[in-house]
């Protein structure tokens, strides 16, 4: 059964990712030049299959899109067992919700996914995927 | 007068002036029929207001046929049964109609050719000429149109002036009717060969001005002010040049324009749109035009204009509905001054996946369509190998935002109550026993949730992470609920990572799960059959024991004596097949109190499915 240990990190996990996702959107909608911060340097986007990896240039591909607001429906978040990431605190968070991008003001589904890491107590992205609530057949 | 309550009477003959309904007494004009027509002169104006009536224009509007030729055409709302006085017969008097199109009867004139009767009547109206439309007998009497107020009332003038060559006058009844006309195939083909003689196809450009006045549909009423001809002739435009860039309708009384909302659909390429010269009333009856991306529109001549004082507020009105008009009326507009705001910024186009190294590929497929296959199967209980001792595994739901759908199939009902979406679920204890953990745990969860069929060829796939010790998938798809057979739409990420028998197994499982749009369903199981789908899903449904990874097998992990006993004692006591006894030892390190313990926790908490018990 779960340690103490592991059950406080499943608490730190929930309360991270509600700061988390409500500075990241913030951000994306409202002060996009200061998102790259928010990502490791070697930090790696995935934009519905577009994938970009550097802060630099994820932020560059993200100020290229059209103004957005998000609004998050569901939030969940689960830590990382830190025997597999070489004892850094590591957590996984689902955000899923509407975005509407101002080139055509229309409201789309959006479903994301955040691998977050402490880096020198700085929470980083290691990881991220975008999808769009669209239909994937070819 | 009576002593006796004299003074009440006296008290009420003397405030006598401040009652209103003296009015009453006094004035007997007070009489009304309808509300708002006391003032009966401005009756006849607030006619032409009323647009809804020229809408129904298969009504006739006239008298009926039977009427003496000596009443005057009043039309609809005439106060025939009207106790009120009738209008003074001082003279007849033409009055014009609302309708665009007038009916003139000749009673008897059958008697005479169709030459003599028209002869004769344009001998009395000249200087003035008519042209008569639809000639036409019907029992004794001669029947035509006419399509102007002008001709009309000269007609109406001759009524028993002219003494035909039998001696006796002729009867002229002039009615404010429209030509009855039902469009049939025969009419509709008469039209295409019409519209196709009036096209240009140089200029994907279409004339039909006076449509109706046409040589060639001289024996059939045309009029596109009525609905049925008009989507008759926007179907012919869509069924054989649907890239029409420019349609001429000047000069044909249209008047209500709602029907016209279909050429936004029908017709996505029209820019320029000449409506000269109608009866459109008002600036509003161009909003059924708005989804038309017109750059030219003409309005000349059309009542609307009237009703501004300014020109540059008419443009401007209009230019609101129209914003990419660049003509109006044959004037150029000044172009428009918008705002930069980066509107035409696309979004980059969407990729079906992304693989962070293109090893990952063959793994990952290999990986998905097995633990789908068993996902999708009957019984889920052997994806107990595809989880690791400690997973963790979680769930969200929630509805499509305005999502008006309310069927059974729609219902979410069945993933709400087990949702973590720690934006409702704010409590410490809650979000950690919405976590599921350990395997034994994850796969009970799983096995409650409903039974699936996935669209695997749908599935859009990113692997952000793949190394020796660490996979990340995330994957977006939609699936299929057996039972309901109501669609879902679902994002869901594994972390997996190797385990000790040299396979793999998903340490993280993060799960959401929503309805589709209309889009998903459109498309859903649409790339192909079954059969395509990877061997190893075919492979594992027909045996699904070997599940994803090559987990510690059972034969390996009874090598010791002891767990064997210890497997068969666990059984006996809990009921639970071989397959559940082991995994729940295994997750209590062959600890057979343990195991007991975590078996009656979670079996009072309800989470053992039955396939645990099944031997």
């Amino acid at each position: 059964m779960a340690s103490e240990v592991s059950l406080k990190n499943v608490d730190n996990a929930c309360q991270t990712a509600e700061e988390f996702t409500k500075l990241y959107y913030k951000q994306l909608d409202n002060h996009r030049h200061l998102i790259s911060k928010m990502y490791l340097d070697t930090g790696l986007l995935v934009w519905n299959g577009n994938g970009i990896t550097g802060n630099d240039k994820i932020m560059k591909f993200l100020m290229d899109l059209p103004g957005s607001t998000h609004v998050l429906k569901t939030l969940d978040a689960q830590p990382i067992a830190e025997s597999l990431v070489a004892n850094k605190l590591t957590f996984l968070i689902q955000a899923c919700g509407d975005v509407t991008y101002q080139n055509d003001n229309t409201r789309k589904h959006f479903q994301q996914t955040f691998l977050i890491v402490a880096v020198d107590s700085k929470w980083k992205i290691v990881s991220e995927c975008f999808r769009l609530q669209v239909p994937h057949n070819s | 007068m009576p002593k006796r309550g004299g003074g009440r009477i006296k008290n009420w003959k003397t405030d006598n002036d401040h009652f209103e309904h003296d009015d009453r007494t006094h004035n007997p004009r007070r009489v009304s029929f309808k509300p708002g027509t006391n003032k009966g002169k401005n009756k006849f104006n607030n006619w032409n207001k009323n647009a809804k009536l020229l809408l129904d224009d298969d009504v006739d509007m006239g008298l009926s046929g039977g009427q003496g030729p000596r009443k005057p055409f009043r039309g609809r709302g005439g106060r025939l049964g009207s106790p009120a006085p009738r209008p003074r017969h001082a003279g007849k008097k033409f009055t014009p109609g609302m309708l665009p199109w007038y009916q003139i009867v000749i009673p008897y004139g059958a008697k005479h050719e169709k030459d003599v009767i028209l002869r004769a009547l344009l001998n009395f109206t000249s200087p003035d000429i008519f042209i008569p439309h639809y000639y036409r007998i019907n029992g004794n009497a001669a029947i035509f149109y006419v399509d102007d107020v002008k001709s009309a009332e000269n007609l109406f003038n001759a009524d028993k002036k002219i003494v035909m060559p039998d001696g006796f006058k002729m009867v002229v009844i002039v009615k404010n009717a429209v030509p009855n006309v039902n469009v049939d195939a025969n009419m509709k083909e008469k039209m295409k060969l019409v519209m196709a003689k009036r096209y240009n196809p140089a200029t994907k450009a279409l004339d039909m001005t006076k449509f109706h006045s046409d040589s060639d549909l001289s024996e059939i009423f045309c009029g596109l002010f009525r609905p049925v001809i008009m989507l008759t002739a926007i179907d012919i435009i869509a069924e054989n040049i649907p890239d029409i860039e420019a349609l001429n309708l000047n000069d044909n009384k249209l008047h209500g324009l709602d029907h016209l909302k279909v050429m936004a659909t029908k017709l996505k390429n029209l820019k320029i749109l000449y409506l000269g010269d109608n009866r459109i009333p008002v600036v509003g009856s161009l909003e059924s035009l708005r989804n038309l991306p017109l750059v030219e529109l003409m309005l000349k001549g059309n009542p609307l204009r009237n009703r501004f004082n300014d020109h540059d507020d008419y443009v401007s009105t209009v230019r609101k509905k129209f914003p990419k008009l660049v003509r109006l009326d044959g004037v150029d507009l000044p172009p428009a001054i918008g705002f930069d705001v980066a509107e035409d910024v696309a979004l980059p186009a969407q990729q079906q996946s992304f693989l962070i190294e293109p090893a990952a590929q063959d793994f990952v497929r290999q990986f998905l369509a097995q633990y789908f296959a068993v996902y999708d199967s009957e019984s889920r209980q052997s994806l107990m190998d595809a989880y690791h001792e400690n997973a963790t595994m979680s769930m969200t739901t929630s509805y499509l935002t305005h999502d008006i759908r309310n069927s059974p199939s729609t219902k979410l009902h069945q993933y709400l109550p087990n949702s973590r979406n720690i934006l409702r679920i704010t409590d410490r204890e809650s979000r950690r026993r919405y976590l599921r953990t350990g395997k034994l745990q994850v796969v009970a969860f799983i096995c409650d949730l409903p039974k699936t069929t996935h669209d695997l060829m749908g599935f859009a796939v990113d692997v952000l992470i793949y190394t020796p010790t660490m996979i990340m998938v995330s994957m977006n798809g939609v699936f299929k609920e057996t039972a309901s057979q109501g669609s879902r739409s679902f994002h869901r990420t594994f972390m997996i990572v190797p385990n000790n028998g040299g396979g793999f197994c998903i340490v993280n499982d993060m799960l959401f799960i929503t309805n589709t749009t209309k889009e998903q369903e459109e498309k859903m199981f649409q790339s192909g059959v079954p059969a395509a789908a990877p061997t190893p899903v075919a492979a594992t449904t027909s045996a699904p024991a070997p599940a994803p990874a090559p987990a510690p097998a059972a034969s390996e992990a009874l090598h010791s004596e002891h767990h064997r006993m210890l497997l068969n004692a666990l059984g006996q006591q809990t009921g639970m097949n071989d397959y559940w006894s082991m995994n729940c030892l295994q997750e209590t390190g062959w600890d057979l109190q343990k195991a007991m313990f975590i078996f009656n926790k979670l079996q009072s908490e309800g989470k053992i499915p039955h396939e645990a018990f099944v031997k």
